[in-house]
């Protein structure tokens, strides 16, 4: 029964896998097509070095790099879970008590305090 | 200069196709039909119906399409034909071919040019194929420091994703490749992992214009994967339900946009910045960092990525269409299937023919195709508008919009559809 049930669901989701192995099967040949017909000409090594406008590149191509916005990475990590914990709430809704919808106000407060002030911070940028 | 072009001429062509028609026709009935001869020899035919099953009968069946017919309908509710054609991957790519035509066309008059024009007499009708020959044809050129498994794969798993994107639109009812009852979750998965394959490929690229671009894509999608996700809580609430086919049956009356106009404003411009289109092409911008992401990207891999790209943006306006504008829902255009063609068959002067499972598809699919489609082909139009119009937006500004504008407007939604549900406007026992 549980093992039946589980195998339904799975199998809904296997035509989306189905479907993401049927788009790279079905594009692949234009790669190996693309291989196999276009011309091949190793004589020269500038060819294969990185495209910066026609100079010769200079230093690494991964480089350390500012992370001016680095903030706003961070409070995706939170906002994102949050987004995400709002659905569970909003797709039961309907059968919940209308006073059930009091905490997730608090909550969505608590929240919207904590990015305020994350904001706030962010524009700090002599502390990143 | 490619193998191709210097010699080529439409005659030559020709002339090497009639060549293998020759051989291939000659090599048949020499080697092909004495082969398949001597192996009847040995092979014992079955017999059906008292008669033995000749190849010259089952040519016969093959032919009377009151046999074929119910093989091609159990054929198309099969999964393959799913994937493979209809709600899937070639009427998709079918769409998102003709975009690009209109989007070159339309660019082109919006900015007082001509477009494509020659290729194809008409227009430029064929300048796509014509492109799609010239990058297929070009060499393919990795940089030597790159990280090759991972940029090989790079285009190959964009349009992967995007087709799976695709599977969760329900084009009809009933027709859709993969109807979950969490559609909406597995939504903001799959757009989870395109910002990973633009930082992948970008990071493999082992360049500075590839790894620019890749850190933009990457903070433009964090910044506003929130505002897309909120924006769509409304509805949810509203009805109470993750799964799409359920979110368009919700339609029937009103499209949601009627009621949160707001929400579908703020998905429209997360929308535009997810699929990197102008005001929000940061991680591509060509005059500024060459072409950002795709910098490295030459011949077919390019030619992948636009079309995985192109696929993307049918399924961003499919969706908008499926939450927003009522799906499949529309009044009914296609006229009834004629009765008397079931009953009597179709009568052809003295003959008369009764084909059984003629009706190939109900007219509720064909309306729902008809609505879904135009829906879609509208949306996609305003999707390509603003590239003829906007400037590009500066990276600081486009953060500010994502987190204090479009996140506020998206809550504002929320508290729009929660009103509407608590004073009994909406929803269950509501007043519509």
């Amino acid at each position: 029964m549980l093992a039946a049930l589980v195998g339904e669901i799975v199998s809904n989701y296997s035509n989306v896998l189905m479907m993401f192995g049927f788009a790279i099967t079905a594009t692949a040949p234009a790669l190996l097509l693309s291989k196999m017909i276009s011309p091949k000409k190793r004589n020269n090594p500038v060819k294969f070095l990185p495209m910066e406008c026609g100079q010769v590149p200079k230093g690494e191509g991964r480089t350390h790099f500012m992370m001016q916005y680095y903030a706003y990475v961070l409070m995706f990590v939170v906002f994102d879970v949050m987004a995400i914990f709002l659905y569970s709430w909003g797709s039961t809704i309907l059968n919940l008590e209308r006073t059930a919808t009091l905490p997730i106000i608090i909550f969505l407060g608590i929240m919207f305090a904590a990015m305020a002030f994350a904001l706030y911070q962010s524009k700090r940028r002599n502390i990143w | 200069m490619s193998i191709i072009a210097p010699k080529f001429r439409l005659g030559y062509f020709i002339k090497s196709l009639l060549d293998n028609v020759f051989w291939i026709i000659i090599l048949l009935t020499l080697v092909g039909i004495p082969t398949i001869q001597v192996a009847l020899f040995f092979i014992d035919l079955p017999v059906i119906d008292g008669d033995l099953l000749t190849p010259f009968l089952a040519l016969t069946w093959l032919a009377d399409p009151s046999r074929t017919l119910p093989i091609v309908k159990t054929l198309m509710q099969t999964d393959f034909f799913k994937i493979a054609v209809f709600p899937g991957f070639g009427f998709a790519a079918l769409l998102a071919a003709g975009t690009i035509f209109v989007e070159r066309k339309l660019l082109a008059k919006l900015q007082l040019r001509v477009g494509p024009f020659y290729c194809g007499k008409i227009e430029g009708l064929l300048q796509l194929m014509g492109d799609g020959l010239k990058l297929i044809s070009k060499e393919i050129i990795i940089p030597a420091k790159a990280d090759k498994p991972i940029f090989w794969i790079a285009p190959l798993l964009f349009v992967g994703t995007a087709a799976a994107f695709i599977s969760l639109i329900p084009v009809s009812p009933g027709w859709v490749i993969a109807d979950l009852d969490v559609g909406l979750l597995a939504f903001f998965v799959i757009i989870g992992f395109f910002p990973i394959i633009t930082v992948l490929s970008s990071w493999s690229a082992n360049s500075k214009f590839p790894f620019i671009g890749g850190i933009r894509a990457l903070h433009q999608m964090v910044s506003f994967e929130i505002p897309l996700i909120l924006s769509l809580l409304g509805i949810v609430i509203l009805t109470g339900s993750l799964n799409l086919s359920e979110i368009v049956e919700s339609q029937y009356n009103y499209p949601w946009i009627i009621f949160m106009p707001i929400g579908a404003i703020v998905f429209f411009i997360a929308m535009l910045a997810e699929l990197e289109r102008i005001p929000f092409d940061l991680p591509e911008a060509e005059s500024e960092i060459v072409a950002g992401w795709l910098t490295e990207f030459s011949g077919m891999m390019y030619g992948l990525v636009q079309l995985g790209s192109y696929l993307k943006l049918y399924a961003f306006a499919a969706l908008f269409v499926v939450l927003f504008l009522g799906g499949w829902n529309g009044p009914m255009v296609i006229p009834p299937f004629p009765q008397e063609i079931i009953t009597d068959g179709i009568e052809l002067g003295p003959i008369s023919v009764t084909v059984p499972g003629l009706p190939l598809f109900t007219p509720e699919m064909l309306n729902g195709t008809f609505w879904f489609t135009i829906k879609t082909v509208g949306v996609i139009f305003f999707i390509l508008m603003p590239r003829g119009v906007f400037p590009r937006i500066r990276i600081d500004l486009l953060l500010h919009i994502g987190w204090y504008k479009l996140i506020g407007l998206a809550f504002v939604n929320i508290f729009i559809s929660l009103s509407l549900l608590y004073a009994g406007v909406l929803g269950p026992g509501g007043m519509i």
